[in-house]
């Protein structure tokens, strides 16, 4: 199995790696506050709570007893969090106990959240000056749009039709990865590339989120006022129009490249101009595994390992063309056939077969994702199958150890690779044997011990 | 990269049904003024929709003689200033409460119960469960419901049966059913509902630090419940009401049909119309042991 390169980290963990000056910094915004709370584990959030109106730091072993035996491991992961988020602030107490108390700052702005409520920095405009404001349901298709058009263009496949003005250093942060170039070749996507189409909108989106911020310090703009701006978006009503004067300099310049992501839809009337949060926008605090904004599903796969997707998007076509093979194409319909060559061909760039599987599963069309299994079994075990097929040989790095001096140390070292699980052959006739790279170091111990 | 499906909603994402005691009686009688209640328990309601942007509250008003909807986080937006001042939670709770309390204290005109100063119980937990089962229905991705009692006024022997039925359909329905009773003595069917729901019941000791009971004991979402220690029952109060005259009592006739609860020896049962034998000679012979202690 290839090592998964693309890991769809949140953003939390993004917000968790900067340093504690920053933190602090960020603290004052109260709806970062609150997003990071609600992206806490469950249990965090409880202690968080409980210690919210609490001024004295609680030591820890006081801490322990709110939790059952069962729950210490938990306990364990939620403190660590909170600490590493800066939440919680760590200190010993005359008696060298160790104590938590909430940082000041997030306490102080929880607290007034509370009782007073989320207060937005801008209020939606009144209606009597933005004429004309778009449904829901055509706000969510161009943000989809939006965002089929900025991956189009993305894996450079040529056929976007509106060029987006996402200036190409900024295109060419986003494709680093992505995209492999060779001298005067056209780029080829990388299997870390592959990977990423097959991911859901959201993850995709976090993907590129990621980037846009971590380049953000090359652009001349400081990550934490970004991470506090997209994460104040997140509050906004989706839908509502907010004014853009109220925006700073900053922000007004990110939010145009929000808008080519289909974060945000901007609008102009007569005199003012506006922005419309998209779904998009306002999923990205949540965290990945409350991702609501499942789409409908279009795949049909048939026993005969023919698909049928009802799809017109171009996009659709493209991902499909990753492991099938197209056949034909009508105006609302995508018919493609997944064939041995097709499959080895994704195998070639770096799809494993679970990721096709998965992809098939999660998209299935709803007419056939009622049924259990959606895609027919003996087409995902041939996709299986055929993957074996390609890995019949497998490579563990090893260690060939030979010349023993003695059958006595001979033995004890095979005792002691297996022992640690890392035996891989033995020929106890020439005293030869040859164990696990990963417990090379431990048996050199134990051999230099032997002597 | 997830293999499994990803899942849609987490653990902890939970729809709290606040029943909320309004009843005049008790409250002009309690030590703890009702505004400073409220204020905790806007407080409370604010940190459970803090907590998690999926999670839902619903507030029924418990009142003397009726009951109502006072406030649904799904149907409007958390966001925003209504008059300037307060948030959306407050001012539309606010004002449903009010209009709600000047409802019930007509019906109490209309209809005086007499007597009795225990406030709908039985109504509102029906209410909290009919909504819990429209939830249920609207498809397979739902938040994890439980019901909260914040209830003051003592309990009404004549709800007994409606109340019993109304918790033996939350324990099938796996709804656990909290209570916090901030009246004088314990409150029976409360300890009840919350020992066969598995729910947690609790009678706050200072009455000044209410929110700080509700965050740490009632704010807890049923998954986090399995790693925490909640406060456990002491001894809950099993007793029942008898059929006939709704009395709490110790001890009394059970008809073997039905298990249905007399106080007196009747000739035929009532509620499924058995015929019973010759009087017994003595009370203490025939009848059953009611009470009984768990663990």
């Amino acid at each position: 199995m290839p090592q998964v390169k693309i890991i769809a980290k949140n953003f939390m963990d993004m917000v968790a790696s900067l340093p504690a000056m920053k933190l602090d910094q960020l603290y004052e915004n109260a709806f970062i506050c609150e997003a990071i709370l609600r992206s806490l584990p469950p249990l965090a959030k409880k202690f968080v709570l409980q210690m919210l109106y609490i001024d004295a730091p609680v030591s820890a072993t006081s801490m322990e007893e709110w939790v059952l035996p069962d729950g210490v491991s938990k306990y364990k992961v939620a403190v660590d969090r909170l600490i590493q988020l800066r939440v919680f602030i760590e200190t010993a107490d005359r008696k060298r106990e160790t104590t938590y108390r909430l940082n000041p700052m997030f306490q102080a702005n929880l607290q007034k959240l509370l009782i007073h409520g989320e207060v937005l920095a801008r209020e939606p405009m009144p209606s009597n000056i933005t004429v004309r404001l778009p449904s829901l349901e055509e706000l969510e298709a161009y943000a989809l749009d939006q965002w089929e058009c900025f991956l189009l263009q993305l894996i450079n496949s040529g056929q976007a039709e509106k060029p987006s003005n996402i200036s190409s250093s900024v295109m060419k942060v986003f494709q680093k990865g992505l995209l492999s170039q060779r001298d005067k070749e056209a780029p080829r996507l990388t299997e870390s590339g592959f990977q990423f189409l097959l991911m859901e909108t959201n993850a995709q989106l976090w993907y590129i989120i990621r980037e846009y911020i971590s380049n953000s310090e090359e652009r001349g703009v400081d990550p934490a006022d970004l991470i506090s701006f997209l994460l104040e978006l997140s509050f906004h009503v989706t839908g509502e129009a907010y004014d853009i004067d109220t925006l700073t300099e900053e922000q007004r310049y990110a939010i145009k490249d929000l808008a080519d992501l289909g974060l945000v839809k901007l609008q102009q009337g007569r005199k003012d101009s506006w922005f419309i949060p998209t779904k998009l926008a306002t999923n990205l605090s949540m965290s990945l595994a409350d991702s609501s904004s499942r789409k409908q599903g279009f795949v049909v796969v048939e026993t005969n390992f023919r698909m049928y997707a009802y799809s017109s998007s171009k996009l659709h076509c493209e991902i499909l063309r990753l492991f099938s093979r197209i056949e034909y194409q009508l105006p609302n319909l995508i018919v493609a056939a997944i064939t041995k060559e097709s499959l080895y061909n994704a195998f070639k760039n770096g799809i494993t077969a679970d990721q096709i599987v998965t992809f098939l599963q999660q998209n299935a069309h709803p007419r056939v994702a009622e049924r259990i299994p959606s895609v027919p079994e003996n087409v995902t075990d041939q996709i299986r199958l055929w993957e074996s097929d390609l890995n019949r040989v497998d490579i563990t790095p090893a260690h060939f150890y030979d010349e023993f001096p003695s059958r006595e140390v001979f033995e004890a070292a095979c005792d002691y690779a297996r022992e640690w699980n890392g035996l891989l052959w033995e020929d106890s006739k020439n005293m030869r044997l040859v164990v696990k790279a990963d417990i090379h170091t431990h048996m050199r111990e134990h051999l230099r011990r032997q002597k | 990269m997830a293999s499994a499906p990803s899942k849609l909603y987490a653990d902890d994402v939970s729809l709290l049904v606040v029943l909320l005691d309004t009843n005049p009686f008790f409250w002009s009688t309690s030590s703890l003024p009702f505004s400073k209640f409220l204020s905790h328990v806007l407080a409370f309601l604010n940190s459970i929709l803090v907590l998690n942007q999926l999670n839902e509250v619903v507030v029924i008003g418990t009142g003397y003689a009726s009951c109502k909807y006072l406030y649904n986080s799904s149907s409007y937006s958390n966001h925003g200033l209504e008059d300037g001042r307060m948030p959306a939670l407050c001012t539309r709770l606010l004002k449903n409460l009010e209009e709600f309390v000047i409802g019930d204290e007509q019906s109490i005109k209309e209809d005086p119960r007499g007597g009795t100063m225990s406030s709908l119980l039985s109504g509102s937990l029906s209410m909290a469960l009919c909504h819990i089962q429209k939830v249920f229905r609207s498809g397979s991705l739902h938040p994890q419901p439980r019901i909260l009692c914040l209830q003051g006024s003592p309990d009404g022997p004549e709800q007994y049966v409606a109340i019993m039925n109304a918790i033996f359909s939350a324990q099938r329905s796996m709804v656990p059913i909290d209570s916090c009773y901030i009246g004088s003595h314990n409150s029976a069917f409360l300890q009840q509902a919350s020992y066969i729901t598995g729910g947690v019941y609790l009678k706050p000791q200072q009455m000044d630090g209410l929110f700080q009971y509700l965050s740490t004991v009632f704010a807890t979402d049923l998954h986090s419940r399995t790693f925490l220690q909640l406060p456990k029952s002491v001894g809950v109060d099993f007793r029942a009401s008898c059929f006939c005259h709704k009395k709490t009592i110790d001890m009394g006739y059970v008809c073997s049909v039905c298990l249905s609860i007399f106080c007196k020896h009747h000739k035929k049962c009532s509620t499924c119309g058995s015929v019973f034998g010759e009087t017994p000679v003595e009370l203490d012979s025939v009848s059953k042991q009611k009470r009984k202690t768990p663990e």
